[in-house]
């Protein structure tokens, strides 16, 4: 799915990825954890294309693509989804409107036609369901006026909108009540299939109880210095990160 | 200063005709203003971001007439009562309903009743307007159908006065659209009076449309009574140089007064929208919502002021301007202005000026919409709320084509 090789990437001169190395199948699901400012999101925004960083080094395969050659949108309609650590306010852009551009762009890339208002509708009305998203939330101004949990339920909408290939999860679990942090988990497993994949960014051991990954990778420093099975994320949660920091 | 020699603004005015259909007193007064004066230098606080010298150098063709075909494709509203206004030409439909009047101001005097001029291009209507409507409504009248008023020019220096008289109780939505033929540049200098009566409800919608080389000046004048409503809403969709200076003077209480303004600037357009606003009474509301857009060298000019007089307690006064650069050689002058002599008032203003939301586009294009859409959407959505004022479909309608048509954005 994605064989990401010696990436290193900067922002205003200060080198943040220091040759990172990650490679995720389909099929898969995998976690990063790490501690504050350890380069996570950055990692998420320079797959997503962010043009602010300035790759110095390596490589990202996409789907057999160079997705560094590819636009932000390219990406997208590539198959790449990227849930934001912290979804933008847009005032003024109707959620479902803009969404509907974004799948007939998609659909347009792909040489399908668009998608008629009808069948629309009802993929509206199926992932709103599957999400417990308030349908009139769905149809509000992008992430406007909406509580920190709504904007992160919002975001796995459109991710069940948009059925990417690979979604990469930005702290989606932060600022999650129970209830959410299950729904939210339910929309990642609904996603999941031998054609998919997910990164999954998280702090928190517990949302790996409702999304079973299949690797856990602490990225350290702008580099991954450990992975291993599902365990790694209850020891973490408990020896924090001291302990990998001393063994570096 | 200069003496003996012509200037530019005698040069201006040469081949003007004075007409006759102003008191002689306001003309001596007129005269008096105009006497050694030359176009108005940036050093003028009036047009200190408007650069007169392209119109005082410009050359213009003589006036045409302009045809059945030009006057069919410059409506907007298929069904309304449309007054056609072109330079030498006014035509007033026959089907009126009862409670409306239409004549020409050749008849009538009623347009200088309360003339006051504060530039030298309303010193110049004075002297030189020779064509213009008095539009008079009588009281409880509610027009079945909007009034859609067409003023195109087609080449020549034209000034013009139109008056409108609501009275009591009375509701129209008046629809004016500035247009002018292609390739012929032209003048218009249009001065417009309203008179709002009490409980009157009155809503001006201004689409503007002219060409590149055509100059369009407007001179608003407005006096409202007591719970009347009154709106002016400035469509500005293309024109080189356009300059809208609108005055409304509150007079009674509970009224409410709305001037909106949107606008979308390419090229070396220039366009430049002076508001006042009088609170003279109390327990009156006004909003003033002015948003637009530039890119390439274009430059538009706001100036909003608005006037709290000490007996006006409890008004409520609200006034924004807010523009989006897309481009480095782009300009905006924004200069909101409050000046309040009471206590118990609620106001606020603001200004601001930027590019679109980098986060916002980034966000929207991580979804997959390109960045031509995205940019699209935003610019709609930023928008948006002047052109909600605009609740006619044809009018929308027209909007949206001209935008996607000069910008190739899509609404
Ligand atoms: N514009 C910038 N200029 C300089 N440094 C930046 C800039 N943007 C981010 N950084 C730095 O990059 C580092 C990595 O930030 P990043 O957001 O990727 O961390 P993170 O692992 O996601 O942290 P968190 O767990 O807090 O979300 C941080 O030290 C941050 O301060
Ligand atoms: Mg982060």
């Amino acid at each position: 799915m994605i064989k990401i090789e010696n990436l290193h990437a900067s922002i205003n001169g200060k080198e943040i990825l220091k040759g990172l190395n990650l490679t995720v199948n389909a099929g898969e699901v995998h976690a990063i954890m790490g501690p504050n400012g350890a380069g996570k999101s950055t990692l998420a925004s320079v797959l997503a294309g962010r043009e602010d960083y300035e790759i110095t080094a390596g490589n990202v395969s996409f789907l057999d693509k160079d997705l560094l050659e590819l636009s932000t949108e390219d990406r997208a309609r590539e198959g790449l989804f990227l849930a934001f650590q912290y979804p933008v306010e847009i005032p003024g852009v109707s959620n479902v409107n803009f969404l509907r551009t974004a799948l007939n762009e998609k659909r347009a890339y792909h040489g399908q036609d668009p998608i008629s208002a009808k069948d629309f509708m009802a993929l509206v009305r199926e992932k709103s369901a599957l999400v417990e998203i308030d349908p009139k939330l769905a149809s509000r101004s992008v992430n406007e006026g909406f509580s920190g949990g709504e904007k992160k339920r919002n975001e796995i909408f459109q991710m069940a909108m948009l059925n990417p290939k690979l979604a990469v999860l930005d702290e989606t679990d932060s600022g999650l009540d129970i209830d959410a942090l299950r729904i939210v988990s339910q929309g990642v497993n609904a996603l999941k299939s031998p054609e998919n994949a997910s990164i999954v960014i998280t702090h928190y051991q517990r949302l790996l109880d409702y999304i079973i990954p299949d690797m856990v990778h602490v990225l350290y420093d702008g580099r991954i210095v450990k992975s291993g099975p599902k365990e790694l994320a209850l020891e973490l949660e408990e020896r924090g990160y001291d302990w990998i920091k001393e063994s570096l | 200063m200069e003496t003996g020699t012509l200037n530019k603004l005698s040069l201006f005015v040469e081949d003007l005709n004075e007409t006759a259909l102003a008191p002689n007193a306001l003309k001596d007064a007129a005269h008096e203003f105009l006497a050694g004066q030359d176009f108005p230098t940036t050093r003028s606080e009036r047009f200190k971001y408007t650069r007169l010298a392209k119109l005082a150098n410009a050359a213009f063709s003589a006036a045409q007439s302009v045809n059945e075909v030009q006057i069919a494709q410059s409506k907007i509203l298929i069904d309304a009562y449309t007054i056609v206004i072109n330079h030498d030409n006014i035509q007033i439909p026959k089907n009126l309903p009862s409670g409306i009047e239409v004549s020409l101001i050749a008849e009538t005097q009623i347009p200088f009743n309360e003339a006051a001029f504060y530039d030298i291009f309303g010193a110049l209507n004075i002297l030189h307007a020779s064509l213009g409507i008095s539009i008079h409504i009588r009281q409880n009248i509610t027009l079945d159908k909007p009034l859609q008023i067409l003023q195109i020019n087609s080449g020549g220096k034209t000034f013009y006065r139109h008056h409108f008289s609501f009275e009591k109780n009375s509701e129209v939505a008046v629809y004016f659209i500035s247009k002018n033929t292609e390739g012929h540049s032209s003048f218009a200098h249009t001065h417009f009076q309203y008179n709002i009566a009490k409980d009157a409800r009155v809503k001006i919608f201004k689409i503007q449309d002219t060409n590149v080389g055509h100059f369009d000046f407007n001179e608003d004048r407005a006096k409202q009574a007591e719970r009347s409503h009154f709106e002016i809403n400035t469509i500005t969709l293309c024109g080189s140089f356009v300059r809208n200076d609108a005055q409304v003077i509150i007079q009674g209480e509970h009224a409410q007064t709305y001037l909106n303004g949107a606008y979308w600037l390419k090229e070396e357009q220039h366009v430049a929208n002076y508001t006042t606003i009088d609170h003279r009474v109390a327990n009156c509301e006004s909003f003033e919502t002015y948003k637009g857009v530039a890119t390439d060298k274009a430059t538009a000019v706001f100036n909003g002021k608005v006037f709290v007089r000490k007996d006006a307690q409890k008004t409520n006064a609200y006034q924004s301007n807010a523009n989006v650069l897309l481009s480095e050689n782009a300009s905006i002058n924004s200069k909101p202005e409050l000046e309040i002599y009471a206590d118990d008032v609620k106001c606020s203003h603001g200004s601001t000026t930027g590019q679109l939301d980098e986060n916002a586009l980034f966000y929207l294009r991580a979804r997959g919409l390109s960045e031509a859409a995205a940019k699209n959407l935003l610019l709609q959505a930023f928008m948006e709320d002047v052109l909600a004022y605009v609740k006619n479909e044809e009018v929308l309608a027209y909007v949206h084509k001209r935008i996607a048509a000069r910008f190739n954005w899509n609404y």
